[in-house]
């Protein structure tokens, strides 16, 4: 157990959105059960005000996750010097491999509550409530993640031992070792920049075509080519993007390029990444309810401003990877 | 219980009903003890651009009415047309959307906000808008200028005299021009003097092409000879148009 | 608003003391010889044999050995702990006037020189018993901002020390290892433990860890503690925001009533909870730095240390981490906004037609 402030502020974190989820839970539930559109009742009008606080709370919910992401890598990067071998975020995480779960949920968490958010802005656009009982399932569906995600974390910080010899980003992401994340350093450079910048290419063509065409199966494959971009660009940023930043070769780190030592750039970087991937995702997921008649014209019309969205931050995130290949004399091969 | 008059299909059907109303019911705390049928079968129309009065004792459901016509408050039962749109069972952002639209309303009292300006006061159903804040501000001075106010606009409300409190009234009303002023009583706490001035201009704005709907039991207001239309009430049920 | 304030000056005075306690420590710690090998001897720390280091010297990697002697003298004048130790090459500087060049002459730390009143060019007397006794001539004294380290401290001459202390011959208190490549040191730890089953070798950044632990356990002991009024505050506030005033719903109605939706008033609320918050938060963080860095924490310095009379007094270096900073404005803000969400969509869901009513 580590008695840390910033672990204490996390699991303060962490326990009130899990009351806040749970409380917003119950709401739904109720909601699902006796919600009649048709009905005048007094239960459906207090029903109908609850949406707006369900909607509330769920948009502060994905606040504070999104913040304690952050707070979370800060923290790993304050509590390494507890570790034997740790010289960054990446040792801490590896002192009890449950932090890497907890970084995984909390992404998983970004990317669910904001189609959570999308869904219900869409829903507000149609006069009928037409999404009403699906958004609150899937609210169900999420509650259970941000339970783990908050369970995670205490038994990460609770399972923590000073002086554990951990291996850090040194190891973890050097090109020896037998961890993904070591193959992840591991690629080889070249075929690896081509790979990401077609990626990112292929994903705004196809944003861009999606907002010519009417078809929805360009819409779905836009979507899944940016399901697929995330990773590949997660893993250019450690193959890659990470060693340019540092010009050291063998630095792969991820977190560091949060620090001031390195001008903050993690921030427009990863910001520009998880708002351009998500973006398109939301527009497939606004696809399957464009043929409900009354979502028709407000989803086309979200689809086209997501969309150029998602480019402008393709491109920003591009134009962040590529800034040191081009301007720094740093060359790794 | 509905309450059918031969008046209904005309009133839906009417080209110049800028507002009709159908059999709505309005039942306060349904299935308890204190259960309220505020208003019970209501049909009444109003045509575009004439001045039109609901006149009846306390308690007849004049203000009940007012409410639903301006997309407060959604009745239990029945339609409610306002420019040729069913408001009666539209979600709360829909509501507000036609209500910032269509209506401007003045109340029994003045209903201003304390402790900001008059020139605030009245530019306060903008903020949500997404009309920019200089244009909030011109068309803010020009409805102030008109009202003869304009020279109290930095004033707190509260150091405002009634007649000047029912001006602010009036410009907040007027600032999204609307094409329908609705006014709760707008009398009622005003001597006759001013009384008279509220008219006077409520006549002046139907003149220029708005429509407006008063509840009243003020012999001064109906018996105006340029209000054309009286709406008699009783009981939550309209007794003679 | 007022108790939300005092509450952040409280939660960040106590993150700026133990950071820059921390701090101040760490910078001194830099300079700490990579590794200390001490002899044990029914589990407490015992002399070494001076002979000990020539065979540690013969291990590859270590590029010299030094015995150190040092001890602790309990004074009776004043009730303080001091700590003796005796000159040696890499002592510490921050030092007006010299360190002690030869017998008789010593330097101390400001905390001694202000309880024994002595300045420099005075003489300091210290004794154990008649037989163990040394009158030894100020020639330099420690300024404040190494305060955390040297203030209980009596640097002398080597010989003096031995014989204050009635020292065995050859034995010293401990041995500092010097290394020529740094990430040889658990090696060569490791080995010393394995020639001399009976010492302890200590690396720095042991250290470094053990004093990390300590403030971090420290401060978040001292948060815990604050949890409980944190909570209370929230209560608090819930309570203040539930209980709308007939005005504020009157208010809110008009807002409603003139074409304002729950989202609007929802936002409103959002950003009133926003400013209240930031500006205590704000407000709170200044009084902290105000409290911490001019007035030496002055209110709770005695809570976080304190173990002897001459402890430090402190004047810690003005240093912000924005990390802190973060913090605390997730263990303040985050749950002051959370706390408002119920009674400001209480307040949003006013109906319109309320102001009609009234
Ligand atoms: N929220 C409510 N809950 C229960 N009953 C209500 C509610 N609002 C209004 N009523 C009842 O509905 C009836 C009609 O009220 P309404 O305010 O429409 O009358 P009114 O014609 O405007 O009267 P007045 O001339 O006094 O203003 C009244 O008997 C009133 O008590
Ligand atoms: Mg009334």
């Amino acid at each position: 157990m580590i008695l840390h402030p910033g672990a204490l502020a996390l699991i303060t974190g962490a326990v009130l959105c899990f009351s806040m989820t749970a409380y917003a839970v119950v709401l739904a539930l109720k909601i699902i059960w006796h919600w009649d559109i048709s009905s005048s009742s007094e239960l459906q009008l207090a029903l109908e005000r609850r949406t707006y606080l369900i909607s509330t709370v769920m948009n502060y919910v994905m606040g504070f996750e999104i913040l304690s992401l952050f707070l979370y890598v800060y923290t790993l990067d304050s509590i390494h010097v507890l570790f034997v071998g740790a010289m960054c975020a990446t040792g801490s995480l590896n002192a009890n491999p449950i932090g890497w779960y907890v970084l995984y949920t909390r992404i998983a968490i970004f990317f669910l509550s904001a189609t959570w958010i999308a869904i219900n802005y869409l829903d507000g656009q149609a006069e009928d409530y037409p999404l009403v009982k699906l958004k609150y399932k899937f609210l169900l569906f999420i509650a259970p993640m941000i339970f783990l995600d908050g369970y995670l974390e205490i038994k990460y910080f609770a399972g923590l031992k000073p002086d554990v010899i951990t291996s850090c980003c040194g190891s973890l992401f050097s090109d020896e070792s037998k961890k993904v994340a070591g193959s992840l350093a591991g690629l080889p450079i070249k075929p690896m920049m081509y790979v990401f910048y077609c990626a990112a290419a292929t994903l705004a063509a196809l944003s861009a075509l999606s907002m010519k065409v009417k078809a929805s199966i360009v819409k779905y494959l836009t979507s899944f080519a940016s399901i697929l971009f995330f990773p590949i660009a997660i893993a250019s940023t450690i193959s890659f993007i990470s060693i340019y930043y540092y010009e050291l070769p063998t630095h792969h780190c991820p977190f560091d390029i949060l620090q001031g030592t390195y001008n903050y750039v993690g921030y427009p970087l990863f910001v520009s990444l998880f708002g351009g991937s998500f973006f398109p995702v939301a527009s497939g997921v606004a696809e399957l309810f464009g043929s409900v008649p009354s979502l028709r014209e407000p989803v086309g019309k979200a689809q086209k401003r997501w969309y150029v969205v998602s480019i402008i931050l393709i491109a920003i995130f591009v134009g962040f990877s590529s800034w040191p290949i081009v301007f720094s004399g740093f060359t790794p091969f | 219980m509905a309450y059918p008059t031969p008046t209904t299909i005309t009133a839906i059907t009417a080209p110049s009903a800028i507002i009709a109303v159908e059999g709505v019911s309005k039942i306060f705390n349904a299935g308890e003890a204190d259960e309220m049928r505020a208003l019970d079968g209501v049909t009444l129309s109003v045509a575009k651009g004439s001045m039109a009065v609901l006149k009846g004792p306390s308690g007849s459901g004049k203000t009940t009415i007012l409410g639903i016509i301006g997309c407060m408050t959604r009745p239990t039962s029945g339609k409610v047309m306002v420019n040729g749109k069913d408001v009666a069972k539209l979600p709360e952002h829909f509501l507000t959307d036609i209500r910032r639209r269509t209506f401007g309303f003045i109340f029994q009292h003045f209903n201003l906000i304390k402790g900001i300006t008059v020139k605030e006061n009245i530019m306060l159903p903008l903020y949500p808008t997404s009309i920019p804040i200089h244009e909030m501000k011109e068309r803010a001075d020009a409805i102030l200028e008109s009202l003869n106010i304009y020279q109290k606009r930095n004033y707190h409300v509260e150091k405002l005299s009634g007649g000047e409190k029912q001006r602010v009234s009036i410009a907040r009303a007027l600032i999204n021009n609307p094409e329908i002023i609705l006014a709760d009583e707008p009398t009622s706490h005003l001597d006759t003097k001013l009384s008279e001035d509220l008219m006077d201009r409520l006549s002046r704005l139907n003149g220029e092409g708005k429509t407006i709907v008063i509840a009243t039991h003020d012999p001064l207001v109906y018996d105006k000879p340029y209000v054309n239309r009286i709406i008699e009430m009783r009981d939550g049920k309209v007794i003679g148009t | 608003m007022f108790i939300y304030s005092i509450i952040v000056a409280t939660l960040t005075s106590l993150l700026f003391l133990t950071q820059s306690l921390k701090k101040e420590a760490m910078d001194v710690f830099i300079e700490a010889p990579e590794l200390i090998v001490q002899r044990m001897s029914a589990g407490r720390h015992d002399l070494i044999p001076v002979g000990y280091a020539e065979k540690i010297l013969s291990i590859p990697g270590v590029s010299s050995v030094e015995p150190r002697y040092w001890g602790y003298y309990y004074d009776n004048l004043t009730g303080g702990n001091y700590t003796l130790i005796a000159r040696n090459i890499d002592a510490l500087h921050m030092v007006k006037g010299t360190l002690p060049k030869g017998p008789g002459e010593c330097a101390i730390g400001k905390g001694v020189a202000d309880v024994r009143l002595t300045d420099l060019n005075d003489v300091l007397f210290l004794s154990i018993n008649p037989q163990q006794k040394v009158s030894l001539k100020v020639v330099g004294i420690f300024t404040a901002d190494s305060a955390i380290l040297t203030n209980d401290l009596v640097v002398m001459d080597k010989n003096d020390l031995v014989n204050f202390f009635a020292l065995p011959k050859d034995m010293a208190t401990d041995l500092i290892v010097h290394v020529s490549n740094a990430s040889e040191v658990p090696t060569i730890a490791m080995k010393i433990r394995r020639d001399y089953p009976d010492t302890r070798p200590i690396t720095r950044s042991e250290i470094v860890r053990t004093y990390e632990n300590v403030f971090n356990w420290r401060g978040g002991m001292a948060l815990t503690m604050f949890i409980g009024p944190l909570l209370a505050f929230a209560i608090f506030a819930w309570d203040k925001a539930t209980g709308m005033s007939a005005g504020e719903r009157q208010e809110i109605g008009i807002l409603k009533a003139i074409g304002w939706e729950t989202t609007d008033v929802l936002k409103l609320k959002f950003w009133e909870g926003m400013a209240i918050s930031l500006t205590s938060f704000l407000t709170g963080s200044i009084l902290a730095y105000i409290h911490v860095f001019y007035f030496g924490a002055a209110l709770f310095a005695p809570v976080l240390k304190g173990w002897s009379v001459l402890f430090p007094p402190f004047n810690p270096i003005p240093y912000i981490d924005l990390y802190q900073i973060f913090v605390i404005f997730f263990l303040t803000v985050i749950p002051y906004l959370a706390s408002t969400i119920i009674p400001s969509w209480k307040a949003a869901v006013t109906d319109p037609d309320t102001v009609m009513r009234s």
